[in-house]
């Protein structure tokens, strides 16, 4: 193969190398810019992972739905439609195995351990990576916050045709590093 | 006497050469050790003057190589640590950056690894620029990704980050010439493979077959080009040891994952002894020495009476099926090609072993006796095939190999028969015997053969 072929696919991938995360960056803030916010209702736990750091992961409220169908051994995507409580907060509108005509938003989620009319899922946006000093005490400070007083910690997510970006999370509205900030300089 | 003063001794002596390195300092960073035998051989009039010049001009040359090998292998540890810790850092989470600061940051490596790569292909740089420059651009890939993930909470598990890492570094390889690439592919792709496969009920990790299938062409060219060059001696071993790891998540965990790993070390001991890999030093021969280790070890395993007597006949999955299928028909290729090729100068038993054992395991449904039976007896023949190969080649490794193969089944057997005592120590004593034995033999033929050369030479 002559250099100018090589150079030409070197440069190629060089594009694709580039395409993927920009592509990312592009689907994350056009659901960020445009889509519409939930609140989810949720409990953080601290791992880590070994490229991207430490994380909290969410443990969402909602995580299950009473249906007229039978679910029996379904194993397999399904599309949770949302709306908003009276509260404020993000609650499960319907659940369907194919796409239905309504403009009401939704999420894709893979579903499975399903038996009789109650549909089981986990939503997919769980993981929220933080700072390494921040995330140990986040869950910590979360936990001791939810015993001692009625604060209520929530995922913003903004939803938009399918995808969903959770934006940041909240301890009533304190953003979650602002909270773990107080409390570490209450604990110092 | 300091060594020029000596040199310049020798020269006198012969009065009719003249050396081109008399001063030089790749003279005096030759190896001391040949320094000093050189300089005894032609004081002993063994060696002539003109020799030790060849000698000293052959070490020459070779000196010259090293600096930039060393460069080559400075290069990379270098950007491998800088990427690693470019990762390290961008794992502690920036939380007091605004969010568009750290996406541009995320593209900031990647987009240097990519300038630094282009770099070194247009003007076709040395392997040092090459090897470094691409080493980064995989990291800074990984890197680019991690940040975004991180930035905008992108769900996914690490089997999907490590996948797309892969997919958009393969071409890599090809496209620089990197080996260095290839490693890193290779380690990736494992890993990916492992995590995916090894998991608490994982899927297979088909995906795994093509990247390393992918890997395959690259290294059968270094293979043909470079096949003496330290890279490709680290490939030997790795390549192997990669699809070793790897096999193992295409099974469920039931009892054919034995005959699957028997037919993959068969295959390889084959491979082993096509003449690319068999013209190499043996410590080079990944494939022969992976092959017969495992043949070896699961051979011993098959030896008990459970595999054959108690494991049942399930239905086993289709995958795992296939696998084990192509596996043997792959290592029976392997026979052919070597046939055809006239490769196969004597009759090696390890080289058929796992055809041995699967036509056993297919009658396995008619009754286990024989099974138990002939495993036993072939486990005990490769042993003193091993033994053979040793003296023949006169090598203590191979030969002690061989003795510890017939022992290892020795004790197995103490646990699982019903043999007295007495018999059980005989045994003990006749195979501790023949370790003296055999090693006593072949110490002796060494001798011999070191007392007939210094005859010859003398005449």
């Amino acid at each position: 193969m002559s250099k100018f072929i090589y150079s030409t696919l070197l440069f190629l991938l060089f594009a694709v190398q580039l395409f993927v995360p920009a592509q990312m960056v592009y689907q994350q803030e056009d659901a960020l810019d445009t889509g519409t916010p939930y609140k989810f209702k949720t409990q953080p736990l601290d791992p880590s992972d070994p490229f991207r750091g430490k994380f909290i992961v969410l443990n969402y409220e909602i995580d299950s739905f009473e249906t007229e169908e039978n679910w029996d051994l379904y194993n397999g995507p399904i599309y949770v439609y949302l709306k908003t409580d009276t509260e404020g907060f993000a609650a499960v509108k319907t659940v369907r195995k194919t796409k239905i005509n309504t403009s009401d938003d939704y999420i894709i989620v893979e579903s499975k351990h399903n038996y009789g009319k109650t549909i089981n899922f986990d939503l997919p946006f769980n993981r929220f990576y933080m700072n390494e000093n921040k995330a140990y005490d986040a869950e910590i400070s979360v936990r001791k916050a939810q015993i001692d007083t009625t604060k209520i910690c929530y995922g913003l997510v903004f939803v938009k045709d399918g995808a969903a970006v959770l934006e940041n999370v909240f301890i009533d509205d304190l953003p979650i590093q602002e909270f773990v900030k107080e409390y570490q300089q209450k604990m110092e | 006497m300091n060594r020029f003063v000596q040199f310049n001794r020798y020269e006198n002596r012969a009065g009719n050469y003249t050396l081109k390195y008399p001063l030089s300092n790749t003279y005096f960073g030759m190896n001391s050790k040949l320094e000093t035998q050189l300089a005894e051989l032609l004081e002993a009039n063994i060696i002539s003057a003109d020799i030790v010049q060849k000698i000293t001009l052959f070490y020459h040359t070779k000196e010259e190589d090293k600096p930039n090998r060393l460069f080559v292998i400075f290069g990379i540890l270098g950007a491998l640590l800088t990427g690693l810790g470019l990762i390290l850092i961008i794992a502690h989470n920036w939380d007091d950056m605004p969010r568009s600061t750290k996406t541009v940051l995320a593209f900031f490596p990647l987009i240097l690894g990519q300038i630094a790569c282009a770099y070194s292909h247009i003007k076709k740089k040395s392997t040092a620029w090459v090897e470094s420059s691409a080493t980064f651009l995989i990291l800074a890939v990984g890197a680019a990704i991690s940040l975004v993930s991180q930035i905008y909470n992108i769900p996914g598990n690490l089997s999907n980050f490590l996948f797309v890492w892969i997919a958009i570094t393969a071409p890599l390889m090809y496209l620089l010439g990197s080996k260095v690439a290839l490693v890193i592919h290779l380690i990736l792709s494992t890993w990916y493979a492992s995590y995916l496969g090894y998991s608490y009920k994982g899927p297979i990790p088909w995906w795994y077959l093509l990247q390393f299938a992918w890997a395959i062409p690259f290294y059968i060219t270094l293979l043909k080009k470079q096949p003496k060059s330290n890279m490709t001696g680290v490939l030997n071993w790795l390549i192997p040891l990669s699809a070793a790891i790897a096999i193992g998540t295409f099974t469920n965990g039931d009892t054919l994952v034995c005959m699957m790993y028997l037919g993959f070390f068969g295959f390889l001991y084959n491979i082993g002894q096509v003449s690319v890999f068999k013209k190499q030093k043996l410590r080079r021969n990944g494939p022969a020495i992976i092959g017969s280790l495992g043949s070896s070890f699961l051979l011993t395993i098959l030896s008990f009476e459970w595999f054959w007597k108690d494991a049942p006949l399930e239905s086993y999955p289709l995958a795992e099926l296939l696998m084990t299928v192509a596996l043997f028909l792959a290592g029976a290729a392997v026979l052919i090609y070597l046939y055809l090729k006239k490769q196969i100068k004597s009759f090696n038993l390890f080289q058929y072993a796992f055809i041995i054992i699967g036509a056993l395991y297919l009658t396995k449904s008619f009754g286990y006796v024989h099974g138990i039976i002939l495993t036993n007896i072939l486990v005990a023949t490769l042993g003193l095939f091993a033994i053979r190969i040793g003296i023949n080649k006169n090598s203590y490794g191979i030969l002690n190999y061989g003795l510890l193969l017939i022992t290892v089944l020795i004790i197995c057997r103490f646990f699982d028969t019903n043999l007295d005592f007495v018999f059980r120590g005989i045994l003990f004593i006749a195979v501790g015997a023949g370790f003296f034995f055999t090693n006593y033999l072949l110490l002796k033929k060494q001798g011999k053969n070191a007392i007939n050369s210094n005859t010859k030479s003398h005449e």
